[in-house]
């Protein structure tokens, strides 16, 4: 796993959760970031940013965090 | 093509559109034609010619010339029947004796200051002074030709494109008219009276440095030499013409490419045309020289590394060497180590097959287009909200609109020929909404158009600016309840209309955001409103943003809760930067897209595709380009196919993206030229000009239209038989002979083209999509009954700021757009006579900022931001408020990308091109980035020529 990708996956999924946060509460929130990260990121772009959730995760907003969580089920 | 009028034929005055029919008759003939339709076009349309000077049928009635004046019985005199219009039993005589002298004196006089060189004058066969002179008969002169005479009149050839010679001029006021009615400039005039008229630029300027654009309008509008284009003065009539598409903006103008052979002598605008309507501009109509320029690269090259020189070779062991060394890559790091771009530049047919070959050949959905950098949140936002990746209506709808909003767009430089008729409306008295940074050309420099509010808003702050216009309607109780109420879904309707509501949005508390005075918001916000017909349409001012997403999702808000959308004169516009952006995107580009926007996680879909593909299709997205870039540097992305794109001059951040290309191993780019991406590839494909293939293009009202082979491929092979035989070489077959086998097969799968093909394209000139068993014609305006998704989607858009502000260090704010006479990365028109008008990237600054910093008009400025620092010239302008600088990126080495940064749209990693935050300090030498540069470029350039040599000596 590079740390360009990484970065921008990081800065990415946070960008997509500030831009969702106001849609209700947050766990609908993360449901609508995990289905945007669904639906438009590749497969390798989800493998690494569900691996770098797990394994660190300190630089992702909360609900950036819980929908890589339910993104990796 | 089916044809109610000959679009080869003038008729004389504009048809009427009234539904009102009259009956006539001329010259003993029975004529019907439309109430308000004039004598001399009702005759035409009869097919009783009428001789005439001063009359054009895309110009208002004159009566100056005189030529056609008709007797009509119980009438005194000799009316011109071209300001004469139809009446009931009205009985018209176009031909008699008296006519006939009436018309010969007339031709008599004009001839007496009109030089006798016919046979050597460049309009020799096009002439209508001389078909006139024939039709009436004309055989003697009795005043001689020793009076007083313009004939030495001293030609104006300023203009590199046509020619001025005021020594043939009959002050006909047709290009006047042409230039105020047609293109909407007001650059001409008719300068003194009587014997001392005549056509003037400005004050007495040369054509120049006046305010023409060079639309070239007036020189097709002269009935005379008097404005004349130089190819033809050169070289002579054209012997034959090919209709077809222009190949620069999303406008998509139809053209007559006027040939000699295989040589093109002009581009005239075809007044059939369904987009352009026979107007033009100085790209489409004069700026095709490139074509033909020998920096065009016409023979397959490779090497193995880019620090060495190209080698020559056949397109045999081209296309092999680059199918081994893909296959190559994928065995050693992976299926998904490779993929593809597609152009917005290319064909429909050629997009098609580039991401095919992706998505079969390599097997994997690593493919994307450049309108990733332009218009994908355009896809994305119009999508959510009304169903669909499109405009809602045609270019002609801005005709019936009353009031017009124009967003981050400046369509008299980026989309001319639209921007006139945009103008039109406006001079008719439809209300304008300018919503800019920067004062552009339709805020003051378009006469007689007033605009009512320029909104000159803080660059970033976008989805401020619309939620405050949206929270003023709702609030003042200016939304269209009946519309919301029957088209739009009513739980997500309710949870917006709370949203915006909230107080937050209100225009006084988002000024200090936007910059916008709240009462001039909220003005602004009741004439959208009100209006009858209001329209939006909008740039890449819109879209280039961190959240350019949820703006286009404000704009199609704005339009449901006002009932803007589902008939003429409304709806939501965004105006396509390239040619084909709506097609590339249309036929599967996209990453997560098949054609026709369907998802490739979808296993109806996939299913589809797989059976006519044959082979088992990924059902995850792929990478996006900056997502590419990214997995190039981190060595997970190692081949790319790039056509017809320059993604090192026009994406974002060039040191990211550069070091990223020097990171494959193999690099294939089809182009033209050996462009900025080109001097990092491996293998050079040669590619085709739109003058030299067959295909489609789609522009930015849906509008399919045939591109026609007017030449043969320099290289010899068109570019999507390239496409083919690269998939062939790397083991999936593709089997075409023309390219409507191929628009057949993304017929049979894409639902809103299955009424697409060739033959219907022939039939009905062009088709807008939808086009399918429920709308056999096409789908002019959208949405008329209900949208795609049932209902249309109120998205919440709540504001958040992007990160790139100004600071101490960057205290300025870039942002960037294009001019008139270059296009794009420039690779076309910088290789054309347009280099007279803008040679090179210019940083545009407030006197305010210039002061500040001791910066005067032309001095050499360095521009840095964090991702890097350029230098160019400074033009010192008021068009830009305080904090703004703005510039062009058609030049590689101004570096405008250099320093714009990859921050990007949260939905679709579209560049925030429009912000970045910059210090501007006087320099006296280029950037380390431009000396690199320089270096590089000088470099690759000799490579290029040692691979010819090369091949020259074998």
């Amino acid at each position: 796993m590079g740390n360009h990708q990484l970065n921008s996956l990081i800065k990415m999924v946070n960008q997509i959760a500030a831009n969702n946060t106001h849609i209700g509460d947050e766990a609908e929130a993360a449901q609508m970031v995990a289905s945007h990260l669904g639906k438009f990121w590749a497969r390798s772009m989800k493998q690494q940013i569900i691996e770098y959730r797990e394994n660190d995760g300190s630089e992702l907003l909360p609900v950036a965090n819980q929908a890589i969580q339910l993104m990796a089920g | 093509m089916l044809q109610h009028f000959d679009p080869n034929k003038d008729y004389g005055t504009p048809a009427s559109l009234s539904e009102n029919l009259i009956t006539l008759e001329i010259d003993g003939v029975s004529v019907t034609v439309p109430e308000g339709t004039s004598v001399l076009r009702a005759a035409a349309e009869a097919d009783i010619n009428i001789p005439k000077l001063c009359a054009s049928d895309n110009l208002e009635a004159f009566g100056s010339c005189r030529i056609c004046a008709v007797e009509i019985e119980g009438r005194r005199g000799t009316p011109a029947s071209c300001t004469t219009p139809v009446e009931a039993g009205m009985k018209v005589t176009t031909q008699n004796d008296k006519l006939g002298r009436l018309r010969r004196n007339i031709m008599e006089l004009y001839i007496s200051d009109h030089p006798l060189d016919c046979l050597t004058c460049p309009s020799n066969g096009d002439c209508e002074l001389q078909d006139m002179a024939g039709a009436v008969g004309l055989r003697e002169v009795r005043y001689g030709f020793d009076g007083n005479n313009h004939l030495s009149a001293e030609k104006d050839t300023s203009n590199p494109y046509f020619t001025f010679d005021p020594s043939k001029c009959i002050v006909c006021s047709r290009c006047v008219r042409a230039c105020e009615e047609v293109q909407g400039t007001f650059a001409l005039t008719i300068d003194g009276r009587g014997f001392e008229s005549k056509v003037s630029p400005g004050q007495n300027e040369d054509f120049l440095d006046s305010e023409c654009v060079s639309c070239g309008a007036c020189v097709q509008a002269c009935p005379t030499a008097t404005l004349m284009e130089n190819s033809v003065i050169e070289q002579g009539q054209p012997e034959h013409s090919v209709v077809t598409t222009c190949a620069y903006c999303g406008v998509g103008c139809s053209f007559k490419a006027d040939m000699k052979g295989n040589e093109v002598i002009r581009m005239v605008p075809y007044k059939d045309g369904q987009a352009n309507h026979g107007h033009s501009c100085v790209k489409g109509r004069f700026a095709f020289g490139y074509a033909t320029h020998q920096d065009r690269v016409t023979k397959p090259m490779i090497r193995d590394s880019i620090d060495q020189p190209w080698q020559q070779v056949s397109w045999d062991e081209a296309l092999t060497f680059a199918a081994d060394k893909l296959k190559g890559i994928q065995e050693k790091y992976g299926r998904e180590s490779v993929g593809g771009i597609t152009s917005s530049r290319c064909t429909n047919e050629e997009t098609y097959l580039v991401q095919k070959l992706i998505r079969a050949g390599f097997g994997n959905n690593n493919t994307d287009t450049c309108a990733r950098v332009c218009h994908s949140p355009t896809g994305y936002g119009l999508k959510t909200t009304l169903g669909e990746s499109a405009g809602t209506q045609t270019f002609d709808s801005i005709m019936q609109a009353d009031a017009v909003m124009v967003i981050g767009a400046n369509p008299t430089d980026a989309h001319p020929v639209f921007g006139s008729l945009m103008k039109k409306r406006l001079r008719q008295g439809a209300q304008l909404i300018v919503a800019d940074p920067r004062e552009i050309d339709l805020v003051k420099k378009s006469p007689h158009v007033q605009t009512q509010h320029h909104l000159q808003l803080r660059p970033g702050s976008n989805v401020a600016f619309i939620n405050a216009m949206a929270h003023v309607v709702i609030t003042e109780g200016l939304e269209d309840k009946d519309f919301i109420a029957n088209r739009c879904d009513d739980g997500a309707y309710q949870a917006w209309r709370s949203f915006i509501s909230e107080e937050r949005h209100a225009p006084e508390n988002t000024a200090e955001i936007t910059g916008i005075p709240a009462d001039e918001l909220r003005s602004a916000a009741r004439i959208y409103a009100k209006a009858n017909n209001a329209a939006i349409y909008y740039g890449l001012g819109v879209t280039e943003h961190s959240q350019g997403s949820s703006m286009v999702m404000g704009i199609a808000n704005l339009a449901l809760a006002t009932g803007n959308i589902g008939r003429e004169g409304v709806g939501v516009n965004p105006l396509r930067g390239q040619n084909n952006v709506q097609g590339s995107c249309d036929m599967g580009s996209f990453p997560h897209e098949l054609p026709g926007y369907q998802h490739v996680a979808d296993d109806e879909v996939r299913a589809k595709f797989e059976a006519v593909w044959g082979v088992k299709l990924d059902n995850e997205p792929g990478l996006r380009i900056p997502n590419m870039f990214d997995a190039a540097l981190d060595g997970t992305y190692k081949g790319m196919y790039c056509q017809g794109e320059d993604i090192a001059q026009s994406d974002p951040n060039t040191n990211h993206v550069e070091a990223a290309l020097r990171n494959l191993e193999c690099l294939v780019v089809q182009d033209i030229f050996l462009n900025e991406t080109a001097k990092f590839a491996h293998v050079f494909l040669p590619g085709a000009s739109f003058l030299e293939k067959n295909g489609t293009f789609t522009n930015a009202e849906r509008r399919i239209n045939r591109v026609r082979k007017v030449m043969p491929p320099l290289s010899g092979l068109e570019d999507w038989e390239v496409t083919v035989a690269l998939s062939n070489k790397l083991g999936y077959e593709m089997n075409y002979s023309h390219p409507s086998e191929i628009m057949d097969e993304i017929a049979q799968l894409t639902p809103t083209f299955t009424g697409v093909s060739y033959d219907r394209l022939e039939e009905l000139g062009s088709i807008q999509w939808p086009c399918n068993a429920e709308a056999p014609q096409g789908t002019p305006t959208m949405h008329l009954e209900s949208f795609p998704i049932g209902k249309g989607h109120f998205a919440i858009t709540e504001y958040v700021a992007t990160e790139e502000r100004s600071t101490r260090k960057f205290p300025l704010l870039l942002t960037t757009g294009r001019i008139l006479s270059q296009y794009n990365v420039g690779a076309q028109t910088r290789r054309t006579d347009n280099q007279a008008w803008h040679d090179e990237d210019i940083l545009e600054l407030h006197p305010v900022d210039a002061e500040d910093r001791g910066i005067n008009d032309g001095d050499w400025v360095g521009i840095t931001s964090r991702a890097g620092e350029t230098v160019m010239r400074a033009k010192v302008a008021e068009r830009m408020q305080p904090g703004v600088v703005y510039t062009t990126f058609h030049h590689p080495a101004s570096g405008a990308n250099v320093v714009t940064t990859d921050n990007s749209d949260w939905a679709t990693n579209c560049p925030e091109y429009k912000v970045t935050a910059v210090q501007v300090v006087k320099v006296t030498e280029p950037s380390q980035w431009q000396q690199r540069y320089e270096e590089f470029n000088s470099q690759q350039q000799s490579f290029l020529k040692e691979g010819r040599k090369q091949k020259t000596q074998a």
